[in-house]
């Protein structure tokens, strides 16, 4: 098995481990067919697609679930609400810090010429910078409509921040 | 509930019209249709919440020792109807004359 298609059958067990109930089924499915594909390039793009339908289908479950919960009046207290707010801001950013640094892995497997796995600057650019100015751009457009998820988004801003500092401050 | 016919939605009807009796895969619907795996899917499961698709895992079978179940697709009669429908309007002219709308309506708006 070529790296190409062993990367697409771990990202299809993984996304299998991580879809909601719902999904999982499918997640499967896609997983099951990687075997019936011709073609080492032809197995990872359709896992990227499969992963892409599954984040899709788990979304839209999701809103639909927040829409029922949200017209169930009285059910849920404003605190409720609030830290429901705050966890999904954490929970959407720190899913982009890992896609980001998924992506930096992928591309280290893929290209293992470049080097990039062990080049600092890809990391800061690619899990730090990157994703720090759009939790700041997300939190700025989110703080009035949406403030406890641009709380939570900044939250973990804050925490990469500071795990930033505290990575300089012990190898430099 | 509604159910969005972008003309991908209709490949897919028309392969599933393809023998509708028979079970289909989910990469061999690939194949036909052209449809990539991240298009493909999200039509399949949205028919299948519409109860327009039912699934099934296929039962393992002695000749294909070592490969894994795969999941199957078809037609529900509901689902039958639906399809036929819509592809039939779509070839007897209900989409063209949205296409032909649209093309005429740019014309205009650009003249």
């Amino acid at each position: 098995m070529g790296t190409p298609r062993n990367l697409a059958a771990r990202l299809l067990r993984a996304i299998v481990r991580m879809a909601p109930e719902e999904s999982r089924e499918w997640a499967l499915a896609m997983l099951r067919e990687l075997d019936f594909i011709d073609g080492e390039w032809a197995a990872l793009f359709w896992a990227i697609g499969s992963v892409a339908a599954i984040v899709r289908h788990a979304a839209c479950h999701w809103r639909r679930w927040m829409k029922h919960e949200t017209k169930e009046d009285g059910k849920m207290n404003e605190k409720g609400k609030k830290a429901l707010g705050v966890g999904i801001g954490l929970f959407s950013s720190l899913m982009l810090v890992g896609c980001a640094f998924a992506i930096l892995r992928i591309a280290g497997a893929l290209f293992p010429g470049l080097d990039i796995d062990h080049l600092e600057w890809t990391h800061i650019l690619t899990v730090i910078v990157i994703p720090e100015a759009i939790f700041v751009t997300a939190a700025v457009l989110l703080w009035r409509k949406r403030g406890p998820v641009a709380a939570g988004i900044l939250t973990t801003a804050l925490v990469v921040a500071l795990h930033v500092v505290a990575h300089l401050t012990l190898h430099w | 509930m509604k159910l969005k016919l972008s003309p991908q939605t209709l490949l897919i009807l028309e392969a599933f019209l393809d023998h509708p009796a028979d079970w289909k895969y989910g990469y061999d619907l690939s194949r036909s249709t052209g449809l990539k795996s991240g298009t493909l899917y999200p039509i399949l499961m949205r028919l299948a919440d519409r109860k327009l698709l039912e699934t099934e895992w296929e039962a393992s079978e002695p000749d294909k020792l070592g490969k894994p179940p795969r999941h199957m697709y078809r037609f529900t009669p509901d689902g039958l109807r639906f399809a036929r429908t819509s592809v039939s309007a779509a070839t007897s002219g209900g989409l063209g004359q949205v296409a032909l709308g649209r093309i005429l309506s740019g014309l205009i708006g650009s003249g």
